[in-house]
């Protein structure tokens, strides 16, 4: 039976035949528009946007500053180790009233306030390139895979089209990087800027690991600020008395670690075993 | 109290009746649900079919196919996945199952895709305010994919892309909402 078919009376039918026929060629337009709409989408899969120009460009700064921050204190660290060792063969610890071990105290110290000082001359651009970036990260990442995506299509993405595959390995491992401070930029920077080569799979992954280690990155340099303030007036008072804090070594120690990277804290993640690809058998009831 | 001694004989009649009744009514009930005996999966499943078909198991269906899986365990290959995918076929076409339930037990257990992961609306909306439910059923349904796919159907390849999918959602979900929060 024809649901589409209905009785008009004989003078209608010409009308009817046109109207038919008009409704005949309309349905068939969007059809075919339907149709070319549908194989498009099959050709070309919805691509994620994720790194446009300003974030690449916000990277490649942040890399730039960080590396003037690093070599405006490379200088100054190195001074602060060797004055630290002379200290400590120097064997002062313990003997803070020796005039000598006074004059080397006062020495490191003044070293260390001159470190505050670049780092309280440099954090505020660092900071600045830094939160640029994450804010538009964080702009990216709540409209292309908070607000369209499903999570369904979410996983699907990070599939990449094909769940048998395993993916390439990872490009880098978020706070394990154990490298300096610009490297780490300069490679997010590298990585992002050949993203046209990559897949929407590693870009999500790869804009989730930069978001939030700007995240920690921006935390720690606000920290910092506040704290190098509060750092350099107690340093100011030490200078009069001579004295070489904990604090002090432990401030340094840090600050190296966050700049420099720390050699041992490497790790790397094992690959899975080779499996058979091939023999991989697909159910009709597989999504 | 005249009344109740003439019914009597009534009585005694009635009771050894509905006892009878009962008795003979026991020998007619199916037995229960019994577990495959084999160890063969092929072999189970036509077990587990025949239980089923009979009707009176069909609220078994879990129990059936955790025996199933633990039957396949004992014998791990690589053509597991296609028995359990014809027998879950089966139960969707005998209308034990609906296509759906069918779809989510073969898919659990057998498919790197997590089930976990589902829902019609955006992530901001739906997934973040329940991450670590998701998570925890994530982290669930990978045990089950463990067995399926690494215990049962020797599917290496296909559990390690399933367990970095699941690391790779944690990190993306992390990220994604808190930008989603942040734009609260």
């Amino acid at each position: 039976m024809n649901v589409f078919r209905t009785r008009l009376p004989a003078r209608h039918l010409p009308a009817a035949r046109a109207f038919t026929g008009n409704r005949v060629i309309e349905f068939s337009i969007i059809l075919s528009l339907l149709v070319s709409v549908h194989a498009l989408a099959g050709t070309q899969a919805p691509t994620i946007r994720l790194f446009p120009t300003t974030v690449v460009e916000d990277l490649r700064q942040t890399s730039a500053v960080a590396k003037e921050m690093e070599s405006g204190l490379q200088e100054v660290i190195a001074r602060l180790d060797q004055q630290q060792q002379l200290y400590q063969e120097s064997k002062c610890d313990g003997a803070e009233d020796d005039p000598g071990c006074q004059r080397l105290a006062r020495q490191l110290g003044a070293t260390y306030l001159d470190m505050l000082g670049i780092m309280e001359e440099r954090l505020p651009d660092m900071e600045h390139t830094v939160n640029n970036t994450r804010l538009s990260l964080e702009k990216r990442l709540r409209s292309e895979l908070g607000n369209k995506m499903t999570p369904w299509m979410l996983q699907e993405t990070l599939l990449g089209g094909n769940s048998r595959e395993t993916s390439a390995p990872s490009p880098v491992m978020r706070g394990r990087s154990g490298m300096r401070l610009s490297e780490r930029f300069k490679r997010y920077y590298e990585l992002v800027a050949s993203s046209s080569s990559q897949s929407d799979q590693s870009l999500a992954v790869l804009a989730s690991d930069i978001y939030l280690d700007m995240e920690e990155t921006s935390e720690l340099i606000a920290r910092t600020r506040e704290e190098i303030t509060r750092a350099t007036l107690i340093e100011q008072l030490n200078q009069s008395f001579g004295a070489i804090t904990p604090q002090m070594m432990e401030i340094v120690g840090g600050v190296k670690s966050i700049l420099f990277g720390d050699e041992t804290s490497q790790i790397q993640i094992a690959g899975p075993p080779p499996g058979s690809i091939e023999r991989a058998y697909r159910s009709p009831l597989e999504n | 109290m005249r009344k109740l001694k003439a019914r009597a004989p009534f009585n005694a009649a009635l009771l050894i009746t509905m006892c009878s009744a009962m008795l003979a009514s026991c020998a007619a009930t199916p037995p229960p649900c019994l577990s495959p005996q084999t160890r063969n999966l092929s072999h189970a499943v036509e077990d587990v079919k025949s239980n089923l078909r009979g009707g009176g198991c069909a609220a078994h269906f879990d129990r059936y196919y955790d025996e199933l899986l633990s039957i396949a365990e004992g014998d791990p290959k690589t053509e597991n996945k296609r028995i359990f995918s014809d027998f879950l076929v089966w139960a969707s076409d005998d209308g034990l199952l609906s296509q759906r339930q069918a779809r989510d037990y073969y898919n659990r257990y057998f498919n790197v895709k997590f089930t976990s992961m589902q829902g019609d609306y955006n992530n901001c909306s739906h997934t973040c305010p329940r991450r670590a439910r998701v998570m925890l059923d994530m982290q669930r349904e990978l045990g089950d994919k463990e067995r399926g796919l690494l215990k049962v159907s020797l599917d290496s390849a296909g559990y390690y892309r399933a367990d970095e999918l699941y690391q790779e959602i944690e990190l993306v979900l992390e990220a994604t909402c808190t930008a989603c929060n942040a734009g609260r």
